[in-house]
C-alpha cells in the first residue's frame, strides 16, 4: 500500500521528513518502504498489510492525502476523506466536451456511481466514477492533463 | 536513430534494454505495474510511466495502456522485450497504426510465425526438415485421432499459437489421447486466448538446438552461431550455452545454413531465434521465435555483437552493422537462470522479500539482474531473478567459472528459495560435462536418489 502526499505550500525538508517520521509510526504493518521527496513534495509509504488506514494527526499543514492501493477502491484518510483515481493510463478531462459542462465542481455532492470525469485512452472515453457518495471537495488535475494509472484525481469528503 | 524509446516490459530485459538505449543516446520511457513501481528499470530509465495493476493482463498485457503512455511522452518505438506482448502481431499493428515503431519483425511476419503450424509449414516448404505431424491446425479430437494414427506415439500435442515451452502436452498411449487432447485444448483457451493445437512426433532424447538470426528485413540475414539450450524442466530452459558442445562442425554448419535459408525465405527483420531438435546427426525445425530471447547474452559474449543495438537499428531503418565475414565466434559462453523456486518443492516459486542481494562479479562474468536488496518476488510475475553469464576460452574453463560464479551469488531473504545450487549440480552431471545430455537431464536427476 502506498500513501502519497500532496500540498500547495511546501513545508521544507526538515518537516517533511518529520512528518514522514510520525507517519511511519501510524503503519498498521511493517513498514516496507518511505520515500521522502522535496521537491514535489512527495511522502510514499509502503507496508505489507492491505487494511484501511489511519494516517497522521490531524492539523497537519497537509492539506490531501490521498491512498492510491487500486484505481476502484478510493480509501478513507485523515479527516475521512477520499480520492477518485485514475482507473488507467490517458488524458484527464472534468467535461465530456469543451463546450460542456464540467461533470462536478467543488462543492457538488455526488452520489456512488456518478460520473465524475473521463480518462481519455487511444479514444476510448473512459469514465470516471465516484465509488461512494461524498461532497467534492478539490479538483487535482486540470482538464486535459495526461494522467498515469492510479493518479488521484479528484478529493471528496463524505457528505 | 530514435530519440525515445518506450520499453514494454519489465524485470532484467527493461532493464538490458534501457542499457543499450543509454549507450546509444536514446532516452527511455520504462513502464510499471503497481507492483513494480519501485523496480531497478523504473529508477533506471529516464521516464517511468504507471500504467496499471499487478495483473499482467491490466497493464504488461493491455496495448492500450502501453501506446498511451508512449504517445504521451514522445516515445517514436516501442521495444517489447520477451514474453508479454512482444510477438503479438496485434500489438505490433497498433503501434504501427499510432505512429510508433515497433521493435521486431512486421505484424504479418509475426502472424505467419506466430501461429505454429504455419511456422512449421513455411519451413517445411523452404525445405527445411520437420517432424511428421499435422500441417495445419486441428479442432476436433477426431482429427486429432486420424493424425495420431498415422504418426505414432509418443506424440507432442503443442498449441497453435504457443511457444516458449508452454502450452505442451506428451501423450504416450492412444487410451490417453481423448484426454489430453481436452485439456491442452483447455490450457491453450486459458494460457493464449486461442484453443487451436497441432500434433506432431515426439523425439523423447533430442537436444535443444537453436540458431541466432538477425534479419535486415530487405532479404539481408546473417546468423550468430548456434545455442545449445537442453539443460531444461518441463520445457522451460535453465542453462544454455554456446557453441553447442560436442556438435559435429558439419552437423552445426547444415543447421545454421537452414536458419539462414528459412529466414531469407520470409524477409526477415530485426533479432529471430530459429528452434531445431537435434537426434542422431539430424535436426528437425521445431518453431522460431521473433523477439530477443532470454538466453540472448550468450550470442553477445561469443560474438561481441550488441543484439539490442542491432534490433534498433533495424527498426529504425539503418540496416545491421555486421555482415556475416565480421562474425567472428570466439570462445565459449554459459548462462545459468536463477530462479526464485524452491528445487526440494518441486521448483515451488517462492515469494517474499530479498533482504541480501550481491550478485557474482569478476573476471568474464555477466549478470543480468533486476535484483536489488529489498526486492519483492511477487507470485504476479515469472520467478526468474537473475541471469548469469560467463565466457572462457573453452567448455572446461567455462563451467568452472559458472560454478564458481553460482557459488559467489549470495541471495537471502525470508523464504525465497533459488536455484543456483540445483544449476551447480547440473554443471557437475556426468552427462553434462561430457555434454552427452538431452532435454530429458533434469528429469532424470530429479528421480536419482539424492532428489527424491
Amino acid at each position: 500500500m502506498t500513501i502519497e502526499t500532496t500540498d500547495a505550500a511546501p513545508p521544507g525538508i526538515d518537516e517533511l521528513c518529520r512528518y514522514a517520521e510520525r507517519l511511519t509510526e501510524s503503519t498498521p504493518g511493517p513498514l516496507k518502504s518511505l520515500r521522502v521527496r522535496s521537491g514535489d513534495l512527495l511522502v510514499e509509504l509502503e507496508w505489507s498489510r492491505p487494511e484501511a488506514v489511519t494516517v497522521a494527526e490531524s492539523g497537519t499543514t497537509l492539506a490531501t492525502v490521498g491512498v492510491t492501493v487500486t484505481a476502484e477502491t478510493p480509501t478513507a484518510v485523515e479527516d475521512g476523506t477520499f480520492v477518485v483515481s485514475a482507473p488507467l493510463v490517458g488524458t484527464f478531462y472534468r467535461a465530456a466536451s469543451p463546450s460542456e459542462r464540467p461533470f462536478v465542481q467543488v462543492g457538488d455532492v455526488v452520489v456512488a456511481g456518478q460520473q465524475v470525469g473521463i480518462v481519455e485512452a487511444m479514444k476510448l472515453m473512459n469514465p470516471v466514477e465516484a465509488e461512494r457518495p461524498g461532497r467534492i471537495v478539490d479538483v487535482l488535475v486540470a482538464d486535459g492533463t495526461p494522467v498515469e494509472y492510479s493518479d488521484a484525481l479528484i478529493v471528496l469528503a463524505p457528505a | 536513430m530514435f530519440s525515445t524509446v518506450l520499453i514494454a516490459n519489465r524485470g532484467e530485459i527493461a532493464l538490458r534494454v534501457a542499457r543499450t538505449c543509454r549507450e546509444m543516446g536514446i532516452r527511455t520511457i520504462a513502464v510499471c505495474s503497481d507492483s513494480d513501481r519501485e523496480s531497478a528499470v523504473a529508477r533506471y530509465a529516464d521516464k517511468c510511466v504507471r500504467i496499471g495493476p499487478a495483473q499482467p493482463r491490466r497493464s504488461y498485457l493491455n496495448a492500450a495502456a502501453l501506446v498511451t503512455a508512449a504517445l504521451q511522452n514522445g516515445a517514436e518505438a516501442v521495444h517489447p522485450g520477451y514474453g508479454f506482448l512482444s510477438e503479438d502481431p496485434d500489438f505490433a499493428e497498433i503501434c504501427e497504426a499510432n505512429g510508433l515503431t515497433f521493435v521486431g519483425p512486421p505484424a504479418a511476419l509475426l502472424r505467419r510465425l506466430g501461429d505454429k503450424a504455419q511456422a512449421k509449414e513455411i519451413a517445411r516448404a523452404a525445405g527445411l526438415p520437420v517432424l511428421p505431424g499435422s500441417s495445419r491446425s486441428l479442432l476436433t479430437a477426431e482429427e486429432a485421432r486420424e493424425v495420431a494414427d498415422r504418426i505414432g506415439y509418443p506424440l507432442i500435442v503443442k498449441a497453435t499459437a504457443g511457444g516458449g515451452g508452454r502450452g505442451m502436452t506428451v501423450v504416450r498411449d492412444s487410451r490417453d489421447l481423448g484426454r489430453a487432447w481436452g485439456q491442452a485444448r483447455a490450457v491453450a483457451q486459458a494460457t493464449f486466448g486461442d484453443p487451436r493445437l497441432y500434433i506432431e512426433r515426439f523425439l523423447e532424447n533430442a537436444r535443444h538446438i537453436e540458431v541466432q538470426v538477425l534479419g535486415d528485413g530487405r532479404g539481408g540475414v546473417v546468423e550468430l552461431g548456434e545455442r545449445d539450450c537442453s539443460v531444461q524442466r518441463r520445457r522451460q530452459k535453465l542453462i544454455e550455452e554456446t557453441p553447442a558442445p560436442g556438435l559435429p562442425r558439419e552437423l552445426s554448419e547444415r543447421i545454421r545454413a537452414a536458419a539462414v535459408h528459412a529466414a531469407c525465405e520470409v524477409n526477415y527483420a530485426g533479432a529471430g531465434t530459429y528452434e531445431f531438435l537435434v537426434d542422431d546427426g539430424d535436426f528437425v525445425f521445431m518453431e522460431v521465435n521473433c523477439r530477443i530471447q532470454v538466453e540472448h547474452p550468450v550470442t553477445e559474449l561469443v560474438t561481441g555483437i550488441d543484439l539490442v543495438r542491432e534490433q534498433l537499428r533495424v527498426a529504425a531503418g539503418y540496416g545491421l552493422s555486421v555482415t556475416q565475414a565480421d562474425v567472428q565466434l570466439r570462445g565459449v559462453s554459459i548462462e545459468c537462470r536463477i530462479n526464485a523456486e524452491d528445487p526440494l518443492r518441486d521448483f515451488m516459486p517462492t515469494p517474499g522479500t530479498v533482504t541480501e542481494f550481491l550478485p557474482p562479479s569478476g573476471h568474464f562474468v555477466r549478470v543480468d539482474t533486476h535484483g536489488f536488496p529489498g526486492f519483492r518476488v511477487t507470485a504476479d510475475y515469472d520467478p526468474m531473478l537473475a541471469k548469469v553469464s560467463v565466457w572462457a576460452p573453452d567448455r572446461r574453463q567455462a563451467i568452472a567459472r559458472a560454478d564458481r560464479a553460482l557459488q559467489e551469488f549470495r541471495v537471502v531473504g525470508r523464504g525465497v528459495h533459488t536455484t543456483q545450487e540445483f544449476l551447480r549440480e547440473v554443471l557437475r552431471h556426468p552427462a553434462f560435462r561430457a555434454a552427452k545430455h538431452t532435454t530429458d537431464l533434469v528429469d532424470t536427476m530429479n528421480q536419482e536418489p539424492e532428489h527424491g
